[in-house]
């Protein structure tokens, strides 16, 4: 069959080259791997060509197909399944990159692309190490290149899956009979998924090609590694290496911030760190990382713990696989909020750890004997053995967060070998279960780094050294006990268990002791300063989570509801709009909401903090919104808003009412309201079992329903409807209107929410109200100003023009000449008169005019000429007898109330801490690197 | 004779010899026992402890009968929801009280009450993994995830809500 519109050569081309850069990526590997294994032969140099030649070829391929893949996704070819999946007619082009990364297949090329540049990098820098560390590289991406080859291998009848093409079409993916029709492009076209509304954000720009460069970054210290045992130079990689893996930890910690940052600031989990397994499994190759670069310093200094960096050094690299199989194989599923989704390549990844980790150990414990390892130990005076407990503390850190993230894998090993496993939960309280350990940790490292700032490597005389350092460190401890008495005793932050008081405590340690460090023996030289800041960093970040995390408090709370059903507070408090609503010192109104796009609707609440007697002592405003999925017209997602002091931040979020955020059960509910009929008359009551309802008023210039917006030529009837509960005293009015726009009648319900009633007009209205032109016989008359006629007895007094005429029916134009007169109506018999203010109008050299009645009288005129040479005007006067105006309102109760938001409002106390402290100690990495660099 | 006899004399002092060298290396191996093997030692106990301690706060999914023996700790419940029985929340009643049915894997069911607003989406989620304690008839639950069909394909969406 012959399909219309298909592009079918960028995607031939794609897969050409994702055929080469596969094949080049072995050829890199085996040219770099006989190019080591020569390095002392003349072969070396042309091996090593060879190596670089299919490097770059490699590295063109990777890069040809992340061009191409942008390319039909930015021609929107919707034959591609990867383009159908991602990419959608409306999705703004500033988000092609975020779709590019959505799913699997870009993001294992986003992964390529960074391991090339790396690559390149390690080519025109790493000289005698090129060979075996790109040999390395081009192994790895020899592995995630077959991720993408989707080939299937029949091994007996069942086909094996290798690797996912993000060129396959979407006639080959999906079936279905829309795919019969040669046209099917224009059919599937407006069905394409886009990118979820949830990752339209900058967030999802800038994050996943930091992490990704960060998981790339591993592979170079596991290259080095590999690297120095095969070719035996044990000593000599940890220069190099040492460079990277700072450069490593700062990419891939930073990576993880702003994963923390996305979390807090722009989705509704309400907090940067959950302790998630995809949160975990991120983090966990990263302490290792931490724990090998503490190791290859010492190593690098004292000839100690080479083979604690290899091992660090290598299985950080294994754990990023590790992560990698978690998050893409689909094993959390019922554990995680974001992880991939399955694509089928779980095999495949675990062939891809285990090749690795029996590569890596495998080296390993063959070269153990020959790697070097001086006779004489530690001190356990010098800075080597403190480094080296260190770092096992944050192996031990890793190997507990891993052994809790693992059980989904453990549920799967087990129900493999035996069907009926009874599945382990997840622990009931991920955050408790995980920082109970943890907290220890952060004791731990808070005093090793403490001291060991001040210590010296290879210490010889340890007592002429500590009467010169003893004064800084008593200096250190007094200061970080001082402060923890009075942040204990001013509550400064809630220490609810002697735990948090001893952590508070080795946290201060390290920053007066490393901040005493920077300032006393380093004299403020920042150059030399990384490690110390990297310390204080990390003390002020958990100050800051603890003081977030202990000290988290709801504004949202209502005391008086739910009390003593959980531990934990309510978080929710019910917001009416335009109720102030006092809560916690808080006084909090919810004012307004407006379209600010097509799909984003914003929300303004007011926030009063109130002194003890009552005052406003400030006000400010949060802007949370929601966004609606296009397609559906249902709430996608909902970005909180959150308002910073220096000292604490209020984070804010907002749930919707179900018939606000759901189009289809709005609409169901619609239906199921029930209508009854009644016919009034102006001041006519009746009588439900609720309430009491009575026409007000009939108004025929209507402006009170919000629903309702003007147009040239529209033709309004509006009622004024009050309801007053038979409970309560006050009177609630509705405002429901019709209007005539063109032919059609369209009707603007009212709704009087706090007693969840529905009004309606009555579709017969103008029927009923207005009697047809064609009915009335005009008569005509021209006076002057100041003239006046009789008509039917009414007298009628010309008494000026108007300039600036106001008429319901009409909305003035700059071109416009308008003109009102202004006629006084005196009534024959009773003494009253009324004013009417037909209008004379010229808009494009067309004449028009605008009848004024006075209904209750049944006069009908209009302005029908004016005459400028003889300064007169001519009038068109008519008279109906009046009617019995009576009209039909429908009424429907128990309509519920939608004009409300659901609240949940936190109050997180020193968080900037964390922010600060993180920062501080990335920023140590990467002096720490820049000064390796030199 | 004799020179045999003597042979195997020194091959016994010989071998006597060679037990102590072996006795005495390991005494003095225990008593110069590097620092780093001593770390090393007390990591793995302290590992084994600690894990111990770890799977303790680990079980498996339990049922509202189990949860119903326990009243007091926090258990974790793998359940369906019951469609068509009441789903209930009224925000303008109690923002943070939601209500429905779960059917747990022995077919029990029970009320469920969340104290948390009402997720959206929730009447399509089919697998719910709940966090709480049983008071009285009803389940209280302080978290609750829930899997859900997604719209688009076959890859399914996960909802979390937390109180």
């Amino acid at each position: 069959m012959e399909y219309i519109g298909e592009h079918l050569l960028p995607g031939k081309l794609g897969h050409f080259f994702i055929l080469l850069g596969f094949v080049s990526s072995l050829l890199a590997a085996i040219a770099y791997f006989f190019a080591t294994n020569n390095r002392n032969h003349p072969s070396y140099t042309s091996w090593c060509k060879i190596g670089r030649i299919g490097f770059m070829v490699h590295g063109f391929s990777v890069f040809s197909i992340i061009a191409i893949i942008f390319y039909i996704m930015y021609n929107q070819y919707y034959e591609y399944s990867y383009v159908f999946a991602h990419v959608s007619d409306d999705l703004p082009m500033r988000y092609i990159l975020s779709a590019f990364w959505e799913g699997q297949e870009g993001s294992f090329l986003l992964w390529m692309f960074w391991n090339v540049v790396l690559g390149m990098v390690l080519i025109f820098t790493a000289k005698s190490w090129e060979a075996p560390t790109l040999s390395v590289m081009a192994l790895i991406q020899f592995f995630i290149g077959s991720m993408l080859l989707g080939l299937y291998i029949y091994i007996g009848d069942e086909p094996m899956k290798i690797g996912i093409n993000p060129f396959t079409l979407l006639r080959d993916t999906q079936e279905g009979p829309i795919f019969a029709s040669a046209n099917y492009i224009e059919t599937v076209a407006p069905m394409a998924n886009g990118l979820n509304v949830l990752l339209q954000n900058y967030w999802m720009t800038i994050h996943p090609p930091t992490l990704f460069l960060g998981f790339a970054s591993t592979a170079v210290p596991f290259a080095f590694a590999i690297a120095g045992l095969w070719t035996g130079r044990h000593k000599e990689w940890l220069k190099p290496v040492l460079t990277w893996s700072l450069f490593s930890g700062f990419m891939l910690g930073t990576g993880i911030l702003m994963g923390g940052a996305w979390a807090y600031e722009a989705l509704s989990f309400g907090g940067y760190w959950a302790w998630d397994p995809v949160e975990n499994m991120s983090l966990v190759p990263w302490l290792v990382l931490v724990a090998g670069i503490h190791t290859v310093a010492v190593a690098k200094a004292t000839g100690q713990s080479i083979r604690s960096s290899y091992i660090f050094l290598m299985l950080s690299f294994l754990l990023i696989l590790y992560s990698t199989f978690l998050t893409r194989s689909g094993i959390l599923g019922d554990s995680s909020v974001h992880a991939f989704t399955e694509l089928g390549l779980e095999w495949q990844l675990v062939f891809f750890i285990l090749f690795f980790l029996f590569l890596s150990f495998g080296l390993f414990f063959i070269k153990m004997k020959s790697i070097p390892a001086p006779q004489k130990e530690e001190a356990s005076s010098s800075k080597e053995f403190w480094m080296f407990i260190g770092s096992i503390v944050l192996l031990f850190s890793a190997i507990l967060i891993t052994f809790s993230t693992s059980i989904p894998v453990y549920n799967s090993i087990a129900t493999y070998f035996n069907p009926d496993f009874i599945k382990i939960a997840l622990p009931a309280d991920p955050v408790a279960h995980y920082n109970k350990y943890q907290l220890w940790i952060a004791i731990l490292i808070g005093l090793f780094s403490g001291i060991a700032q001040f210590l010296r490597f290879r210490e010889s005389n340890f007592k002429a050294f500590f009467s010169k350092i003893k004064i800084q460190l008593l200096l250190a401890i007094l200061g970080a006990l001082v402060l923890t008495v009075i942040i204990y005793t001013q509550e400064w932050i809630y220490l609810r268990a002697w735990q948090y008081i001893v952590l508070t405590f080795a946290l201060l340690f390290t920053i007066f002791s490393n901040l005493n460090y920077i300032l006393t023996f380093l004299k403020g030289n920042l150059k030399l300063a990384g490690a110390a800041l990297a310390h204080l960093g990390f003390g002020v970040m958990i100050i800051g989570s603890l003081a977030s995390g202990l000290n988290k408090s709801y504004v949202s709370n209502n005391r008086f509801l739910g009390e003593g059903i959980l531990e934990k507070p309510d978080k929710n408090v019910l917001l009416i709009k335009d109720n102030p609503t006092l809560m916690n010192g808080y006084r909090v109104t919810y004012l307004r909401d407006t379209i600010v796009s097509s799909y984003t609707k914003e929300y303004e609440l007011q926030f009063e903090k109130l002194d003890k007697s009552g005052e406003v002592e400030q006000a400010f405003s949060l802007y949370p919104n929601v966004l609606f999925d296009k397609k559906t017209g249902k709430l996608a997602a909902r970005n909180p808003d959150t308002k910073h002091y220096w000292l604490r931040d209020i984070f804010t979020q907002i749930y919707l009412p179900e018939v606000e955020s759901d189009p289809e059960i709005a609409k169901a509910f619609q239906d199921s309201l029930e209508f009854k009929i009644y016919e009034l008359a102006v001041s006519d009551t009746f009588r439900t079992k609720e309430h009491l309802t009575f026409l007000e008023a009939i108004d025929y210039h209507p402006t009170q329903n919000p629903n309702y917006e003007a147009k040239d030529g529209d033709l309004t009837i509006g009622l004024k409807v009050g309801v007053k509960s038979l409970k309560r005293d006050s009177v609630y009015y509705a405002y429901p209107m019709a209007v005539i726009r063109g032919n059609r009648i369209v009707r603007y319900h009212s709704q009087i929410n706090p007693l969840a009633v529905k009004v309606k007009i009555g579709d017969d209205i103008f029927d009923r109200l207005l009697i047809p032109e064609n009915e009335l016989s005009y008569k005509e008359f021209v006076l002057k100003q100041g003239e006046s006629i009789t008509y039917n007895g009414y007298k009628m007094t010309f008494e000026n023009f108007n300039n600036a005429p106001i008429h319901p029916s009409y909305v003035p134009k700059e071109e416009d000449i308008a003109v009102g007169a202004n006629i006084k109506v005196d009534h024959p018999r009773l003494s009253e008169s009324r004013t009417v203010e037909p209008v004379y109008l010229i808009r494009g050299n067309v004449p028009f005019n605008l009848k004024d009645e006075i209904k209750d009288w049944g006069i009908h005129t209009r302005f029908t000429e004016i005459n400028p040479s003889k300064k007169t005007i001519t009038i068109n006067v008519a008279q109906t007898p009046v009617r019995q105006q009576k009209v039909i309102v429908e009424l429907a109760e128990n309509s519920l109330r939608s004009d409300f938001v659901i609240l949940e409002s936190i109050i997180f106390p020193g968080i900037n801490f964390f922010w600060l402290g993180s920062c501080t100690m990335l920023l140590g990495m990467l002096v720490s690197m820049a000064h390796r660099l030199k | 004779m004799k020179t045999k006899i003597k042979e195997f004399d020194t091959i016994k002092t010989i071998r006597s010899k060679q037990d102590d060298s072996i006795f005495s290396n390991f005494a003095k191996k225990i008593v110069t026992m590097k620092k780093s093997h001593i770390i090393g030692i007390v990591m793995i106990l302290a590992a084994i402890v600690i894990l111990t301690l770890v799977a303790g706060d680990m079980s498996t999914y339990a049922t509202f009968k189990e949860a119903a023996l326990q009243p007091d700790i926090s258990v974790k419940l793998s359940g369906e929801l019951v469609k068509n029985k009441e789903i209930v929340y009224r925000p303008e009643v109690d923002a943070n009280h939601f209500s429905f049915y779960v059917k747990d894997s022995e077919g029990t069911v029970k009320k469920v009450i969340l104290r948390a607003a009402k997720p959206q989406d929730f009447e399509r989620s089919e697998t719910i993994i709940l966090t709480g304690k049983m008071r009285g008839d009803e389940f209280i639950a302080s978290d609750m995830l829930m899997k859900c069909p997604s719209k688009y394909k076959d890859e399914e969406v996960f909802v979390k809500a937390r109180s």
